[in-house]
């Protein structure tokens, strides 16, 4: 694994949080893997179907809900969106995100 | 090669329980339905643009994940499910009898909030806990019959 995917894996829930309350649309795997890719503008490149297990975590977690839409034999699709746990845990990594960002630029000489 | 036999290849391998089983599959599909829709409307033919969606989606890789994801979920549901009831069947049985098992005051305990406060939360608590609540349901309803037999049998003398 190298060094952008462990960064990518350590990352995945701050981005699908941040995405989802931006939006502010419910969404189900695939478009949240498509808009990730396309959001990072393809750096944030993954196996999609890796997006599963993580989604299922967090809705464990308790900071995403889903339900099903479509009728039975029809195409259906599970759609998550964030909880009021969710938007806090973003609020929270957000900030953890900028105090490292800063940090590590600062470590590294970029600055400015 | 269609959706369906990926779908089968992969089902050993998540190693789930029935039910969590059908709903990552029914997840998968609808993942692949839709990356093969794109990719045909790209240009691709049916057997190609599944080829893409396969490779894309990582079905090893995701079944590796889900798998550890879920591991024990369901099993731990199901020691909650069996040991909840036991715990308030305990605690139903404490506020009925006395501590040496004697029930002289039986009649004026039912009347008390306690065990009205404990009896609607032991009743409810499953429909408000469990994803699976047919089978903490059903589990209840046995361990309440158990308890039922259990508190009102030696009182009437069964």
């Amino acid at each position: 694994m190298d060094t952008l995917d462990q960064m990518r894996k350590g990352t995945t829930t701050l981005a699908i949080l941040k995405l989802l309350v931006d939006t502010g649309a419910s969404m189900h795997g695939y478009q949240l893997a498509r808009a990730l890719e396309s959001r990072s503008q393809g750096s944030f490149q993954f196996k999609e179907g890796l997006i599963y297990p993580r989604l299922h975590q967090m809705e464990q977690e308790g900071l995403l809900q889903s339900e099903w839409e479509g009728e039975q034999g029809s195409r259906r699709r599970k759609i998550y969106w964030p909880t009021a746990e969710g938007r806090h845990r973003l609020a929270e990594e957000l900030q953890q995100w900028r105090a490292f960002s800063l940090g590590m630029d600062q470590l590294l000489g970029l600055g400015g | 090669m269609t959706i369906d036999d990926l779908l089968q290849q992969l089902q050993p391998r998540l190693g789930l329980e029935a039910e969590a089983e059908h709903e990552v599959l029914e997840e998968i599909r609808g993942h692949l339905e839709e990356a093969v829709a794109t990719a045909c409307a790209r240009g691709l033919g049916e057997a190609q643009a599944l080829q893409e969606a396969a490779t894309a989606f990582g079905l090893e890789e995701a079944a590796v994940e889900l798998r550890r994801t879920h591991a024990g979920r369901g099993t731990l549901e199901g020691v909650t499910a069996a040991a909840l009831p036991v715990l308030f069947t305990l605690v139903l049985r404490w506020l009925i009898f006395a501590p040496d098992g004697a029930a002289g005051a039986w009649r004026e305990m039912l009347s008390r909030w306690a065990l009205v406060v404990v009896a609607t939360v032991a009743i409810l608590a499953p429909l408000l806990c469990f994803p699976r609540r047919r089978y903490a349901l059903a589990l209840w309803i046995f361990f309440w019959g158990l308890t039922l037999v259990s508190v009102v049998g030696p009182v009437l003398h069964w």
